[in-house]
């Protein structure tokens, strides 16, 4: 009993992990290129869902429903480059920081006040019936989770590894300046990271919406946890935010079983503040030198 | 100057005049959020009451008729929110009376600047016991009333319930909010005075807000728990609903009407079947009182379904309630309403 036990939990709470280390990634793509990153990407993830709900009500089918969803994630993730960064790291200055949570503040008033305060259900034509695997249950939807994340994230990765494009954001990523000089526009290079990090938005708010429900709070939580997984992963590493966010995840459901679930949220907390004592780069980070 | 001095004259003298053919009544409630269909119902039922009452000319006082004037607060559900309305409320010098209040946390916090100017209030629909047990030994002349079915009666017709079901072992569950403590209290009392037949195995509480709820359930799960006693509002009884049908357990719920809101309903879908809870009205026609108010409802607000019907049927009848102490109190002055009501000769 005792074992099946945790293994729910582990496995419950790792696939829960795999959206903190899907909304990490969304930091991690604009940090590469532009070392910024969107405060405001919760609001992305909820703004995101809330649209691709609209679209569902329109009775759209799922595909286009999807589609647009992650269509308008990537506008948002460039207006957030447009009106909140770009300017900003023009004059080399942190202003983005505080843009992009006023941006972020302000996509939340926009929510509440179109879609309204409420949390709502989010249809998905993917079952809810739980499935019985080796004494652990888990629903289809949960599973779509893993399976959305493992995509989306791949497909990322490929891009950049295989075309001209994702070599480009790659070499912006290694070095701005030496970038620029082999003709490579940092400035598009950097509107293409937003895009694809609200891309990603897009698709951590669809999945996780049919669990949580959709709401202008849905993301808040989860934004708090993306960070700590991306800090402790480290800014660089995408496999390493994958590892993290799991074991995040299963180690937050197995305190909320066996210390109650007041305490959910401290391991969380802890593993960040020693990842910051004693790893600040990160678990999975390169350690930076920098030449002065 | 002179004729500056004469409109202020003629302001200050039609003031009292204005004030005359109507009272002022205000509603307060949460109109969004998570216990919206509850506040949202409650406010609209109060409001059709109020239109029937105005429609009509008002509530006949003496040779006059008073006409009700609405003033409505969003508290949000939030605690510091209600204690801030009651404040603003307290300090308005001609305010006849308070309908509402839907979550006892903002009852609690609030109503005490109400008592202090003795401002007559009917607490409705909330039902935790706490926002009238806190009175207790505290005030002399307590001008709050409340109309609705508390939770002591919920909790005792619950925990009747699940010993008539032949359940032997059940887990308690609630949130953290006042409404869900003092739930949790009224039920453990409840069990222990009639007879101790039910042995809890778990007692969860979860935060407003939380989605998953696999590590309560699970606890419940592994000391067998043949149903589950919740006291908690619609997207967290929702949650529990779901993480249940996720697991499989079959243990039923058995809650307070709050198992009846829209949003509870909505969002557990079909998991939420087969959970029991006392209600004081439901919405179905069953006599010709009910059939008009449901038909008004539906026609006033264009919809097909109230999202609280217990709520709204509630605002509406303590606005009536108040109509009739108003009649009787002939006076639209709070303290005389209040006397009417605790000595209230019709309906």
């Amino acid at each position: 009993m005792t074992l099946s036990i945790i293994a729910q939990m582990t496995v419950s709470g790792s696939l829960m992990g795999l959206v903190y280390a899907l909304i990490a990634y969304g930091f991690q793509l604009t940090y590469a290129t532009s070392k910024s990153v969107n405060f405001g990407q919760g609001e992305l993830v909820m703004v995101s869902a809330f649209v691709s709900l609209t679209l569902i009500t329109l009775g759209l089918p799922y595909w286009l429903v999807v589609l647009g969803g992650l269509f308008f994630g990537a506008l948002l993730g460039l207006f957030v480059e447009r009106a909140g960064v770009r300017l900003a790291l023009e004059q080399r200055s942190e202003g983005w920081i505080l843009l992009t949570i006023i941006l972020g503040l302000l996509f939340f008033s926009v929510a509440e006040n179109v879609w309204g305060r409420d949390d709502r259900p989010f249809p998905t034509p993917i079952s809810q019936q739980p499935i019985h695997i080796l004494a652990v249950d888990v629903t289809p939807v949960e599973l779509s989770v893993a399976v959305g994340v493992f995509a989306i994230m791949g497909a990322i990765e490929i891009f950049k590894r295989q075309t001209l494009l994702g070599k480009a954001f790659d070499a912006v990523s290694a070095d701005r300046d030496a970038g620029e000089l082999m003709g490579i526009s940092a400035t598009q290079t950097v509107k293409l990271s937003y895009a694809l990090s609200g891309v990603v938005a897009a698709v951590a708010g669809i999945l996780v919406s049919p669990i949580t429900t959709v709401g202008p709070t849905m993301a808040s939580a989860l934004v708090l946890k993306a960070f700590s997984v991306a800090v402790v992963a480290g800014l660089e590493s995408g496999f390493g935010v994958v590892v993290v966010g799991m074991f995040l995840g299963a180690l937050e459901s197995i305190a909320s079983f066996y210390l109650g679930s007041g305490w959910r949220e401290a391991p969380g907390l802890v593993l960040l503040i020693l990842a910051l004592a004693i790893r600040p780069t990160g678990v999975f980070g390169k350690t930076l030198i920098r030449k002065v | 100057m002179q004729k500056f001095l004469a409109i202020l004259v003629t302001f200050g003298l039609s003031a009292p005049a204005l004030a005359a053919d109507s009272l002022k009544l205000a509603i307060t409630g949460p109109f969004s959020g998570g216990s919206a269909p509850m506040g949202v119902s409650m406010r609209d039922g109060a409001k059709l009451a109020i239109n029937e009452i105005n429609s009509k000319g008002g509530i006949t006082v003496g040779k006059a008729k008073l006409k009700i004037e609405v003033i409505e607060r969003d508290d949000e559900a939030k605690n510091e929110r209600g204690a801030l309305i009651a404040q603003e409320l307290a300090s308005m010098p001609d305010i006849s009376g308070v309908i509402g209040s839907v979550n006892t946390g903002v009852v609690m916090a609030g109503d005490r600047h109400l008592e202090e100017k003795g401002i007559t209030k009917i607490i409705t629909p909330a039902a935790g016991s706490a926002s009238m047990t806190q009175w207790v030994g505290k005030a002399q002349d307590l001008p709050i009333f409340r109309f609705a079915a508390h939770d002591g009666i919920q909790a005792s017709m619950v925990v009747e319930e699940a010993i008539k079901r032949n359940f032997k072992k059940v887990a308690i569950f609630h949130d953290a909010t006042n409404y869900g403590v003092s739930g949790r209290d009224d039920l453990m009392n409840q069990i222990k005075k009639q007879g101790d037949k039910l042995q809890v195995v778990a007692t969860e509480k979860f935060n407003i807000g939380d989605k998953d709820m696999t590590a309560q359930l699970l606890r419940a799960k592994q000391g067998g728990a043949e149903a589950i006693l919740i006291w908690a509002i619609g997207p967290e009884l929702a949650a529990v609903a779901n993480g249940k049908a996720k697991m499989g357990l079959q243990a039923p719920l058995i809650g307070g009407w709050t198992l009846s809101m829209s949003n509870f309903i909505d969002n557990a879908g079909k998991n939420g079947n087969g959970a029991l809870m006392p209600q004081t009205f439901i919405e179905d026609p069953i006599t010709p009182k009910a059939k008009s108010f449901i038909e008004a409802y539906h026609k006033t607000y264009g919809v097909t379904r109230i999202p609280s019907a217990v709520s709204a049927a509630q605002g509406y009848d303590a606005v009536y309630l108040f109509a009739a102490a108003v009649k009787q109190a002939g006076s639209g002055d709070t303290k005389k309403i209040k006397a009417a009501l605790e000595d209230l000769k019709e309906p």
